[in-house]
């Protein structure tokens, strides 16, 4: 079944039916939808209004297929609809009169389009009985049980007219559902890119797409007015309802102020900390309701289950050896951008690329620094339990359990005690679209320091889910004090820019050359499992109108 | 490029512009003033499907369509291919009651 859905909706149509929409748009099918008429038995036709016969323009007659052109109405039958599209450059997408069907004459085929579409079946709903006044003359004249056969068609149409005005919307723009700007509330640029990565992220999606948190449940539940989640529940049902006008998320943002009210303020807050304090609103409601008191394990909160992954640092005493461990869970990974004089010697068990040397930052250059050994200024000496006192010690973080989405966060934003001030680095930052963070991973780390040891292997977690695809970046543009935070989602391989109430199409060019200042990745399994999910959704209130007119013929 | 296939042929009508129009086109613009034509090709479309012809028409497009690639078929192929053979399959029967159908419509139109 889904093999079909998949045919349906990638019937691409014909090029000269794309030239024809890029040049008309839906002019021509509008004004063609006031010259349909809809026949008693279901099916439109082009009723011209005078008692003349249609007849073709080149032989006159009437007989067999006759078409409409497009572009000049000029009626050709099927064995001069070629000699008309040769005659006249332009003319080649024609409209079967009969049949209400497009028909491209240099493809000699049927063509097809989902707007077309539309327009012949919204107006066949609007034409048939039940529909208009007139409709109860009709029936009125007829037998009982054409009657009670009109009122069946009268029920199927208001469902399928709800069908097809959910199917107008969704089908509106040619972009993936889900896409739908929100309004800036006054610099809160920060929290309509942050939300809108956090709805296009697949587990966070699936979750409130799948009603696990219940509005009128929660209420009930908690008896609490104010809900984050709610909130975050009725943003994600209007991003997804197919409305494309720019939504605003005012509700929310009163929550949030509630929640974390110490950033409740017209002033522009920084992304990732408003990302933190979400996911913190997000747990903390969750474990409420769940009411449970074990902190032991895993939290089950979907925050933690999307973005909690688990650091492990090992601290080493320089003087004896002795190594500490410690797990800390984290829900996103804070890199610093290496300074551009960066030396290459620093990085010493790891590969050097050439475009390092050359002074360029990466990502994988972060993510290296991230985890190299960091020796512990002689102001932080560490107790060491072998030796039973402090010493000089040497850190170096790993990665022990990667989240389901990674949350990359660059340190653009420098704070320096020293010189009690802060600034923006502008540095651009190099970034893959899809990363393979194995070498960062905790079993790696320990291997490369340990070199091939059997206990360097006790944390082998050498399946693929190391392999991540970016789905989301969050970029940062202009000053510390007066910056711009857009959103770059990626669905379906296509890069879209959102811009608090703006959606438009990018290249991937446009995508890599901005400042990135959040990135978002999801394991690669669930970036291709969610696009397949999104494809599906997007077929179904189409499928449905395509049943009910099958019944007609 | 596809050159337009080979079709039923069409009245030849150019000699007869401006002309008085036929008995036949005066059929034609009564029937389907009246509406009776309308009537009459819903007959027609339930006649055929009730006795199999289109279901027959279809597996001939479907085989048409395997043996060719879905990719490489044009409605205008199709067309082509089954317009003779329709032709030929439709019942006796079908033919003699829309005839009657006709015949009865031309009485009570008093032509």
């Amino acid at each position: 079944m889904c093999a079909r859905n998949s045919l349906y909706t990638n019937i691409k149509p014909c090029k000269h039916l794309a030239d024809y929409k890029l040049r008309r748009g839906f002019n021509g099918y509008n004004s063609l939808q006031n010259c349909l008429k809809t026949t008693r038995y279901g099916r439109s036709r082009v009723d011209k209004h005078d008692t003349t016969i249609p007849r073709c323009s080149f032989c006159n007659g009437y007989q067999g297929r006759l078409y409409k052109c497009l572009m000049c109405s000029s009626i050709s039958c099927s064995s001069h609809v070629l000699l008309h599209t040769q005659s006249e450059n332009g003319h080649e997408v024609a409209f079967d009169i009969d049949r209400s069907e497009l028909y491209c004459c240099l493809c000699c085929d049927q063509v097809y389009d989902p707007d077309f579409d539309k327009v012949v079946v919204s107006k066949q709903v609007r034409d048939l009985p039940g529909g208009k006044s007139n409709g109860f003359e009709v029936c009125s004249g007829r037998s009982s049980k054409r009657r009670r056969l009109d009122s069946g068609i009268e029920l199927d149409l208001k469902k399928s007219k709800q069908l097809i005005s959910m199917r107008d919307r969704r089908a509106k723009s040619c972009y993936p559902l889900g896409l739908r700007g929100l309004n800036n509330l006054g610099s809160t640029c920060f929290m309509n890119s942050v939300l809108q990565a956090l709805l296009h992220a697949p587990p966070l999606r699936n979750y409130f797409l799948s009603d696990r948190h219940n509005r009128d449940q929660c209420r009930k539940r908690s008896g609490e007015k104010l809900c984050l989640l709610c909130d975050i529940d009725a943003i994600s049902s209007a991003m997804f309802s197919g409305d494309r006008t720019p939504y605003s998320p005012a509700q929310f943002l009163f929550s949030w102020w509630q929640h974390s009210s110490n950033l409740a303020s017209y002033e522009e807050q920084d992304a990732h900390e408003f990302f933190i304090s979400v996911l913190d609103g997000i747990h903390e409601k969750e474990s409420k309701v769940r009411n449970s008191s074990k902190d032991d394990g895993d939290c089950q909160c979907i925050a933690h289950r999307a973005f909690s992954g688990l650091l492990r640092s090992d601290v080493t005493c320089i003087t004896c050896g002795f190594t500490s461990t410690t797990y800390d869970p984290c829900i996103d990974i804070s890199l610093d951008l290496e300074a551009n004089n960066f030396s290459s010697s620093h990085v010493a068990n790891k590969p050097i690329k050439t475009d390092e040397k050359m002074g360029l930052s990466t990502l994988s250059g972060c993510l290296n620094l991230f985890t190299r050994a960091e020796r512990l200024g002689s102001d932080q000496k560490l107790y060491c339990q072998n030796c039973q006192e402090l010493r000089d010690s040497s850190k170096q973080l790993s990665i022990r359990k990667l989240p389901l989405v990674l949350c990359l966060h660059i340190k653009r934003f420098e704070h320096s005690l020293v010189r009690k001030m802060s600034r923006k680095i502008d540095q651009y930052l190099q970034f893959p679209f899809s990363l393979d963070m194995t070498p960062y991973l905790s079993s790696s780390i320990v291997r490369s320091r340990f070199g091939n040891r059997l206990f360097a292997f006790e944390y082998d977690n050498s399946d693929s889910s190391a392999e991540y695809e970016i789905f989301a970046m969050i970029a940062h543009s202009g000053m510390l004090e007066s910056g711009h935070y857009v959103t770059y989602l990626r669905l379906k391989n296509q890069w879209y820019k959102c811009d608090d109430a703006w959606i438009s199409e990018v290249d991937e060019g446009t995508v890599r050359a901005s400042q990135c200042y959040m990135l978002f990745y999801v394991q690669k399994m669930l970036y291709y499992k969610s696009n397949e999910d999104l494809s599906c959704m997007r077929i179904s209130p189409r499928r449905d109108p395509c049943v009910s007119t099958a019944g007609c013929c | 490029m596809k050159h337009s296939v080979n079709r039923p042929p069409t009245p030849d009508a150019a000699d007869d512009q401006g002309k008085e129009p036929t008995l036949q086109e005066i059929i034609n613009i009564k029937l389907i003033e009246s509406g009776e034509k309308e009537r009459l090709m819903e007959l027609l479309r339930e006649r055929l499907m009730e006795c199999g012809w289109k279901d027959e028409m279809k597996a001939l497009c479907r085989a048409y369509i395997k043996k060719k690639g879905r990719n490489n078929v044009t409605v205008d192929d199709l067309v082509h291919l089954i317009t003779p053979k329709g032709r030929a399959s439709i019942p006796d029967s079908v033919k003699a009651e829309l005839l009657q159908r006709i015949r009865s419509f031309l009485v009570s139109a008093a032509l």
